[in-house]
C-alpha cells in the first residue's frame, strides 16, 4: 500500500473534525498572536535591530501555536481508542504520522498565515521582497519543527502527564533550526534576497530532512505495543 | 525479604561481575592519582594564562567522556529498537545519567576556566553552548523516562529520544558557530596542536583516566538499574 493515500486519508480526517469544532485553530492562532502581542511589550520594537527581535518574537509565537496544536492534536486521538482504531487499519505506520504531519502543517499555517501580516503591521515592519523569502523559511522552518513535534507528541500524549512534557522533549531538540529558522527570518525581515540567508535554509533544510527520515525510522516503534 | 548483590547476582546471569568493577575501580583510583600529580605539579605552568590552564586536565576529558556517554545511548537506543530486548535500555539510561553527571562537570569547569581568562562566566561559545544544549536534551530524557510507568514503553520512548538528540549533535555544534563567530582563545584547533609535549602526554592520562572513571561509574549504574528491575520485577509478582 502506498503511503500517501492513507496518510491523507488520515490528515482529511483531522481537518473533517476541526472543521466541525474548529477547536485546535481558534486556540492556536490565538494563542500565538497572543504571544507576539506580549512580547512586543516585553522587548525593545523600534530602532536599531528591531528586525531581529521580530523574527525571534515571530519564532516564539509558531513554537508556542505549533506546540500547542501537536498537543491537542495527538490528545484527540486518545479519545475513545481512536489510535487504536488507527493502528488496527491495514495501513502501515508510517502513514499515520506522515497523515498527523500534515494535518498539523496545516493548523499551524494556517495560525501563521493569520499572524505574520498582524505582527508585520504592529511591529512597522517593511520587509518589502523579502516577503517572499518570509514565507518560504516560515514554510520551511514549520516543516522540521512539526516533524521532531509530532514524533515527540505521540510519545508525550502516551505519558502520565499528557502533553504538558511536549515542550520539554522538543525546545532542547529544535534549537538549531530556532537559530537558523530566526536569522533566516531576521534576513527577510531586512529586506535582503535568498542569498544572505543561503547557509541557514540549507541548515533548515538539512535538519528537516534529517528529522524527517528519523521520525519515519522510529514513530512505528512509537506505536507498537 | 531483602537480598544481597551476589543473591541478585546469581539470580541474573546478566549481571556484570564486581570482579570487573573492582578493576575499573583500582584503575580509576590509580590513573587519578597520576593525573593529579601530572596536571598540578608535573605540568608547566602555562606562560599566558597561569595556573587556570590546569582546569583543562579535567574539562577535556569530562568533555569527551559525556560525548562517549551520549554515543553509546545512541547506539543502545537502536539496539533497543532492533532486538526489543531491555537489557540494551539499562545500559542506555545508565550511560545517560553518567553523561549527564560529565556534562555538568563541563558546564561548570568551562566557566571556571573562563572567568580569568575570557574575564566572563559564561560565552556563547560553539563548544560550551552545544555542551548546555546536550546536557538539556540529555536532562529531558531522563525527565520522560521518570513520567512512562510502563518499562516496555519507556525503553522505546527514551530510544526514540536517545537517537534523535544524538543525531542532534552535530546539526547543534555548526548551528551555533554560525549563530556565533568562533571565540578566540582555542588552545587546540583541528589539526594543529599548539603545547608542550608534557601537556599532551598529561591531558592523555587524564582521558584514560577519565575513561576508567566513566566504566566504573557505568558498572554501578548498571548494576544499580538491576537491582531496580530485580525489585520491580518482584513487585509485579
Amino acid at each position: 500500500m502506498s503511503m500517501l493515500a492513507p496518510a491523507m486519508l488520515i490528515a482529511r480526517k483531522d481537518l473533517k473534525v476541526e472543521a466541525r469544532t474548529k477547536d485546535v485553530l481558534t486556540s492556536v492562532g490565538l494563542f500565538g498572536l497572543l504571544v507576539v502581542v506580549a512580547a512586543s511589550f516585553s522587548f525593545p520594537t523600534t530602532g536599531e535591530g528591531r528586525q531581529g527581535v521580530a523574527a525571534g518574537m515571530l519564532w516564539m509565537a509558531f513554537l508556542f501555536a505549533a506546540l500547542l496544536g501537536l498537543g491537542r492534536s495527538f490528545a484527540l486521538e486518545k479519545e475513545e481508542g481512536c489510535m487504536e482504531g488507527l493502528m488496527a487499519s491495514p495501513a502501515p505506520r508510517e502513514p499515520i504520522f506522515l497523515g498527523k504531519l500534515f494535518a498539523n502543517l496545516i493548523f499551524t499555517g494556517l495560525a501563521e498565515i493569520a499572524i505574520i501580516p498582524i505582527s508585520i503591521m504592529l511591529l512597522q515592519l517593511e520587509p518589502g521582497n523579502g516577503i517572499w523569502l518570509l514565507l518560504g523559511v516560515t514554510a520551511l522552518g514549520t516543516l522540521g519543527l512539526l516533524t521532531v513535534g509530532s514524533l515527540f507528541a505521540a510519545m508525550a500524549v502516551n505519558t502520565r502527564t499528557r502533553e504538558a512534557i511536549l515542550p520539554i522533549l522538543v525546545i532542547p531538540v529544535a534549537i538549531p533550526l530556532l537559530i537558523a529558522s530566526v536569522k533566516a527570518t531576521e534576513v527577510a525581515l531586512l529586506g535582503k534576497g535568498i542569498g544572505d540567508a543561503m547557509q541557514w535554509i540549507l541548515l533548515l533544510a538539512f535538519y528537516t530532512g534529517t528529522f524527517l527520515f528519523v521520525a519515519l525510522f522510529t514513530f512505528p516503534y512509537v506505536l507498537e505495543e | 525479604m531483602s537480598q544481597t548483590i551476589e543473591q541478585v547476582e546469581m539470580q541474573d546471569p546478566g549481571v556484570q561481575g564486581w570482579r570487573t568493577q573492582k578493576l575499573w575501580g583500582v584503575l580509576t583510583l590509580v590513573s587519578m592519582a597520576v593525573l593529579m600529580y601530572m596536571a598540578l605539579v608535573w605540568a608547566p605552568e602555562d606562560s599566558v594564562q597561569g595556573a587556570p590552564q590546569r582546569i583543562f586536565y579535567i574539562h577535556v576529558p569530562s568533555a569527551w567522556i559525556a560525548f562517549l556517554a551520549f554515543f553509546v545511548v545512541f547506539v543502545c537506543s537502536i539496539a533497543v529498537l532492533v532486538t526489543g530486548d531491555r537489557k540494551w535500555d539499562d545500559r542506555a539510561v545508565s550511560s545517560a545519567e553518567v553523561g549527564v553527571v560529565f556534562t555538568t562537570a563541563v558546564l561548570i569547569s568551562g566557566p571556571l576556566w573562563a572567568k580569568p581568562i575570557w574575564g566572563v562566566y559564561w560565552s556563547w561559545d560553539p563548544r560550551l553552548t552545544s555542551s548546555f544544549i546536550l546536557w538539556l536534551i540529555y536532562l529531558s530524557y531522563l525527565a520522560l523516562r521518570s513520567y512512562v510507568p510502563d518499562p516496555a514503553r519507556r525503553a522505546r520512548f527514551s530510544a526514540v529520544l536517545g537517537i534523535v538528540g544524538f543525531v542532534d549533535v552535530p546539526i547543534i555544534y555548526f548551528s551555533v558557530r554560525w549563530w556565533r563567530a568562533l571565540h578566540p582563545g582555542y588552545v587546540i584547533q583541528p589539526g594543529k596542536v599548539d603545547m608542550p609535549g608534557s601537556m599532551v602526554l598529561t591531558l592523555m592520562v587524564g582521558l584514560l583516566a577519565f575513561t576508567f572513571l566513566y566504566l566504573f561509574l557505568l558498572g554501578l549504574r548498571l548494576q544499580n538499574q538491576r537491582l531496580q528491575n530485580a525489585n520491580e520485577r518482584k513487585g509485579l509478582e
